[in-house]
């Protein structure tokens, strides 16, 4: 394999203390589990690796943890070259995925590990352990055994004990994929509340895209392990680069719509079976040519219907085709000529009574405000496995 | 009050009668070939023949077993023999499990192989295959001899130390695989959570993969030493009556001096000892059976 030998620490020192990946890159046999990635989490933020299973957000976790070693690249944690230190000497705190407590030993046992580890006196120890156990409001728990403790509980003494040892930065595994609904977005704001309070830097692994909106200053969104989008969470929500990101954050309608040429304002599309209508405008840098094609997002938050007797004679038109009432929303599908999937839209309901859903069948016209239209980029297209 | 306890306790009684007729064949199977004789052979231990020759019931095989020096010291002998076989495989078989479940990777099916294979030839075979490598002019001795290691033949047969490697080499399957068993077991994530606390490797052994693999030495160890306490073969070939334990005796008292009544009392004083160890066993996986 290719021996990259670090370049001058100085080329790649970072001003922001939390944590810094620089080309970090890794394989497994002939597998590229990661691809040469480079990202910064600035000091005391919450920063998630958000992808799906085998997008290499995990080996990227462990490569930070020191239980894989990069093929070249560099890790630096506050600022300081870690790349090749062992996990010992890491000084890192990890919340595992099913929390990983020792069986055999007690909640407070469990909790002081790290302290005995680091012989920090017994008095010391103790009152440690205690404080902690307290901020995670499990201080009558320390005796028990984990397993006589709930998913919850568990998860709470994890966190105690990764924490304790004061360390310079916080690894989340999937920690909450185990807990129920409510359980799982409780924990969310106690986490993040709790991160915040401490400001630690944190990195949080995750394949739930709301868990990495709620909980996150940062989305690194990955796939077949690259960086697609990294941002704050409004930011790639609200202006997904490309399909995938866009699809794997939240709902989106990705429609491929024709060019008719640029303009002032950015590019004018037209919509799929639409021959002669004036189309629409979106913002976008790159120059296209007119008569290719363009993939546009919606989010169906985004997608306003009308009756179409109420809509002007240009809008576009379409036809409702399935509707699901889903406590909050009502969910709409609307189908069109020249679409093969039928776009979705949500309708808040504002009123208590006399919001109606729109019949399936009716004829609508479609509209959405300037801006809510977002140009995708084309896929970026993958290098042959290095 | 007394009715009211009755009628679940007689209708759970009916269902549990029903419950037991599928288990019928088993159990006169166990009746004829388990209790019947195993209650003969107490009986047999209880009588002794008296002058006229009528069994006179008397607990004197056992009181002769637990006085009389010589069988005491064949009774401490067979515990000794065995602890010290069952010591040697967990110092043994735990890195082979250790390596097999944490390194062999793909090679781990051919480990669990070569571990079995044995297993399945004869006990005799295995146990003459040592009295070749072991013999006075065998494949050790000309080894050590012609290394210069060594003068003369050292006499390794007819010892204490061939029954212990006899025994050692029968029994360590039985080690490695309940220690494999439970170490496989093991999260590899709770050693990371360790090592990522500070933890050295050694250190990370010694807290939580140990502690965590005490049921399957625990089991592994009663195995062993269960069936070293009743092996008899490796002590009669490698031993050569150097090495005299209970299972010998039994063999001496009831093929050559024909006394059935004392082979029967030290059957049983060796069926005790299983029954302990069984129950020490169970004890210790309910201990910590919970914990993991």
């Amino acid at each position: 394999m290719t021996q990259t030998t670090p370049k001058a620490q100085s080329s790649v020192a970072s001003e922001v203390a939390g944590l810094r990946l620089h080309e970090v890159r890794k394989s497994f046999g002939s597998v590229a589990a990661l691809q040469p990635t480079s990202f910064d989490v600035p000091a005391g933020t919450l920063c998630s690796l958000l992808g799906p299973s085998g997008c290499g957000k995990t080996t990227t976790l462990r490569i930070v943890a020191g239980f894989e070693l990069p093929d070249a690249g560099q890790v630096l944690i506050r600022g300081e070259d870690r790349t090749y230190d062992p996990p010992q000497r890491r000084k890192l705190g990890m919340v595992f995925q099913n929390y990983s407590l020792f069986p055999h030993m007690t909640v407070a046992q469990n909790v002081a590990f790290g302290l005995r580890m680091a012989r920090v006196a017994r008095a010391e120890t103790e009152a440690r352990t205690r404080r902690m156990l307290d901020i995670v409001h499990l201080p009558q728990h320390a005796d028990r055994y984990p397993h006589q403790l709930s998913g919850g509980q568990q998860q709470r003494v994890a966190l105690a004990r990764s924490l304790v040892t004061e360390p310079s930065m916080l690894l989340l595994d999937e920690p909450l994929g185990a807990l129920d609904k409510n359980l799982r977005e409780q924990m969310q704001f106690e986490i993040r509340q709790l991160q915040r309070e401490i400001g630690i830097t944190t990195l949080l692994v995750t394949h739930d895209q709301e868990e990495a909106l709620t909980m996150s200053d940062m989305i690194v969104v990955m796939d077949r392990g690259r960086i697609l989008q990294a941002g704050s969470p409004t930011e790639v929500y609200e202006n997904p680069r490309t399909r995938f990101v866009s699809e794997f954050l939240g709902t989106s309608n990705i429609i491929a719509c024709t060019v008719i040429g640029a303009e002032a304002g950015g590019l004018r599309l037209r919509l799929p079976g639409d021959a002669t209508g004036p189309g629409f405008v979106v913002a976008d840098a790159r120059p296209r040519s007119a008569g290719g094609s363009a993939l546009v997002a919606i989010r169906p938050e985004h997608l306003r219907i009308v009756s179409a007797a109420q809509a002007p004679a240009e809008a576009p038109r379409a036809m409702v085709s399935g509707h699901v009432f889903r406590g909050a929303t009502h969910v709409f599908q609307i189908a069109r000529p020249g679409l093969d999937h039928p776009l979705v839209a949500y309708r808040q309901i504002t009123g208590p009574v006399g919001d109606t859903a729109i019949p399936v069948g009716t004829e609508v016209a479609l509209s959405w405000l300037p801006g809510a239209a977002r140009l995708l980029e084309d896929e970026p297209i993958l290098e042959a496995a290095a | 009050m007394s009715a009211v306890a009755a009628m679940p306790g007689r209708r759970s009684r009916r269902t549990l009668g029903a419950g037991l007729w599928p288990v019928l064949p088993a159990g006169i199977f166990l009746l004829l070939f388990f209790l019947l004789p195993l209650a003969e052979n107490g009986l047999q231990s209880l009588y002794l023949p008296d002058a006229a020759g009528k069994p006179v019931f008397s607990l004197d095989y056992y009181v002769r077993l637990f006085t009389d020096g010589y069988y005491l010291g064949v009774l401490f002998r067979t515990i000794w023999v065995s602890l010290l076989a069952t010591i040697i495989c967990i110092l043994i078989g735990y890195p082979v499990a250790y390596f097999m479940v944490r390194h062999a990777g793909r090679w781990n099916g051919v480990m669990i192989f070569l571990l079995v294979a044995p297993l399945l030839t004869s006990i005799i075979m295995r146990t003459f295959g040592w009295n070749v490598i072991l013999a006075r002019n065998g494949v050790l001795n000309s080894t050590l001899m012609s290394l210069g290691l060594i003068g003369r033949p050292l006499r390794l047969l007819q010892d204490p130390s061939a029954v212990i490697i006899g025994l050692v080499h029968v029994l360590v399957p039985f080690m490695v695989i309940s220690i494999a068993a439970v170490l496989k077991g093991i999260d590899r994530r709770l050693e990371e959570a360790a090592e990522l606390l500070g933890a050295s490797r050694w250190r990370t052994f010694r807290e939580i993969t140990l502690p965590l693999s005490l049921d399957g030495i625990a089991t592994g160890a009663i195995v062993v030493f269960m069936l070293a306490n009743g092996s008899f073969l490796t002590m009669l070939l490698l031993g050569g009556g150097s090495v005299v334990t209970l299972p010998l005796l039994i063999y001496q008292q009831f093929l050559l001096v024909q006394n059935l009544g004392f082979a029967a009392a030290m059957g049983n004083v060796l069926l005790v000892l299983a029954v302990i160890s069984l129950f020490l066993q169970l004890r210790l996986i309910r201990r910590d059976g919970g914990a993991s």
